[in-house]
């Protein structure tokens, strides 16, 4: 029991009690110091408010990339399972991109995309040049760009977690398979992925949650958040509103909403993960 | 069959399995630059001065220069590292005294606390940040390196906590029975039997922890201001602020603040992959 005061002494006043205090000022019109009861209307004028519905379907619309992001990653892993010579350089390659900070992945890309960088140029010079992508400085392809990025930088976790998943597959059924005549192809599709659907629906899982809760730095660096709001998500608009604009009742139920999204997509990971057994 | 006819059947595997070959190689190496080209770019980039760069001809050393002469970067890695080796001790320290509480001791209510601690796993940093924010700096901890490091911690504890409780489950029972036996406390059995069995579960969150603090930004841009203070991470976001878009010196200045994480990277790359495997097997 001594031994469980520790975690309790900090989580309790530095995790739980500022949740806490998120969920009290969501219904009040915090200003950082004081604070009136407002009731829900700081969620029905949030939800009115068409700043906040456009970063909701930023969200929604940067879903899209979790499939891709997956489908690389699983793609590769067969690649990589079959254990070519020098595999485990590839797998190192492929999995830098974990090390570094959004920050100067953020950097890098922003070199890529912006007017007159890198994409620009190799464009030219194999003569596409009057495609002239510019694409951080306007919305949707700012945002397709964020998506990238966050594609790139993904790409090695997942290869990870399905390399993991492979690996804990008896070789003797590849073996059984390979007398029964079964095609490459039919071991992949009949054996090989049904048998990593656990490991496939932690990737998804796990990029959905990235999507909405850790692309803060990204978007500080590539945009901004814009143009105007262009690439804000959620967890971008929670910062923003309380220190930007200093409105910090509407971060708080902003906050409030991010939370309940997360909470969703972990429960149903719990429900997925612990049912299949 | 022929003898001839079976030779080129023969002949036809090993071409077939050799074109299979060279085409996931093609594949891979294909990847690899995609995933390469960024870090050859940026080395490329910091190699200009800025009007080098701008018209595309010539080397200088100028960026890296001006990177250690003109910007506090030596004293910003100082402080990421210092930030991240006390972060890490305090959550050590109190998530492994959790993990054996909740992992090995079991007490009553033990079940009602591991389930607090799961549910801090899923709290979003910007869904408490706030709050956060304004009773730190109402107790005058903005702008210290402690205040900082508190918020690391409530961050970091909780996958480390839920990853050392599993970990201690795992761990044979009779063990401890027989260091009971033997007349030791709980206080040694813990530090002489238990954190030593623990070990790779250690290495994995140190090396988690590590580089998830040092690339941070959000907390260290709200907790550290003062610019003697800040990491190499906040140094470098506010870069591209303060110098336009020189962009020669941001690229110097993300190699260098990459270099120690890609390091730890390089060496401890196991552990972390244990650790991501890890957070799913349970």
């Amino acid at each position: 029991m001594l031994f469980a005061i520790p975690v309790l002494v900090v989580l309790g006043p530095l995790m739980f009690y500022p949740v806490g205090q998120t969920i009290y000022h969501s219904f009040t019109n915090w200003d950082g110091s004081h604070s009136q009861w407002i009731g829900t209307a700081g969620y029905s004028a949030l939800f009115h408010n068409p700043e906040f519905v456009q970063v909701l379907e930023n969200n929604a619309r940067m879903i899209v990339a979790v499939p891709v992001a997956i489908l690389a990653s699983l793609g590769v892993a067969f690649l990589i399972n079959g254990r070519p010579r020098g595999w485990k350089i590839f797998r190192s390659i492929f999995f830098l991109p974990t090390a570094i900070s959004w920050v100067v992945i953020g950097y890098i890309s922003v070199s890529f995309f912006q007017n007159y960088g890198i994409l620009q140029d190799t464009l030219g010079k194999v003569g596409l040049g009057f495609l002239h992508p510019d694409l951080l400085s306007h919305q949707g392809g700012a945002l397709i760009a964020v998506m990238i990025t966050f594609i790139w930088a993904l790409f090695g976790v997942n290869l990870i977690i399905f390399l993991a998943g492979m690996a804990t597959i008896d070789q003797e059924i590849y073996d059984a398979a390979k007398i029964d005549g079964a095609s490459s192809f039919t071991v992949m599709w009949r054996i090989t992925l049904p048998l990593l659907r656990r490991f496939i629906q932690f990737a998804l899982i796990f990029s959905l949650i990235t999507e909405f809760s850790a692309l803060f730095s990204l978007i500080y660096i590539m945009t901004g958040g814009g143009p105007a709001f262009g690439t804000t998500t959620l967890e971008f608009y929670v910062y923003e509103q309380a220190f930007s604009v200093g409105n910090f009742g509407a971060a708080a139920t902003a906050g409030v909403v991010l939370f309940a999204i997360i909470f969703i997509i972990s429960m149903i990971q719990f429900r997925v993960l612990s049912g299949d057994e | 069959m022929k003898t001839s006819q079976l030779r080129e059947t023969k002949n036809y595997i090993v071409w077939s399995r050799r074109g299979t070959r060279t085409l996931i190689y093609l594949v891979l190496i294909l990847v690899a630059i995609v995933m390469l080209f960024p870090f050859w770019s940026m080395l490329m980039a910091s190699l200009h001065s800025e009007p080098q760069y701008l018209n595309g001809r010539g080397y200088s050393l100028q960026s890296w220069t001006e990177l250690f002469q003109s910007l506090p970067v030596v004293r910003e890695l100082l402080n990421s590292t210092l930030l991240c080796v006390c972060s890490i001790v305090l959550i050590l320290v109190v998530s492994l005294t959790a993990g054996f509480a909740l992992g090995t001791l079991r007490f009553r209510g033990s079940g009602l606390v591991f389930l607090l601690v799961i549910s801090a796993l899923m709290v979003p940093v910007q869904s408490m940040i706030i709050p956060e924010f304004v009773n730190l700096a109402r107790l005058g901890f903005i702008d210290q390196y402690y205040g900082a490091i508190l918020v690391y911690a409530a961050v970091g504890i909780p996958f480390a906590t839920f990853l050392l409780t599993a970990y201690f489950r795992r761990l044979p029972e009779d063990v401890i029975e027989a260091a009971l036996m033997d007349g030791l406390g709980y206080g040694k059995i813990f530090v002489r039997i238990l954190v030593p069995m623990a070990l790779p579960a250690i290495a994995t969150i140190i090396v988690l922890q590590f580089i998830q603090i040092w690339d941070d930004l959000l907390i260290g841009l709200l907790f550290l201001q003062t610019p003697q203070l800040r990491p190499i991470t906040v140094g470098l976001a506010t870069l591209s602020s303060q110098h336009g878009a020189d962009f020669p010196l941001i690229m110097a200045g993300s190699l260098l603040s990459a270099l120690p994480a890609v390091a730890v990277y390089l060496f401890f790359q196991r552990y972390l992959i244990s650790g991501l495997t890890m957070g799913m097997s349970k």
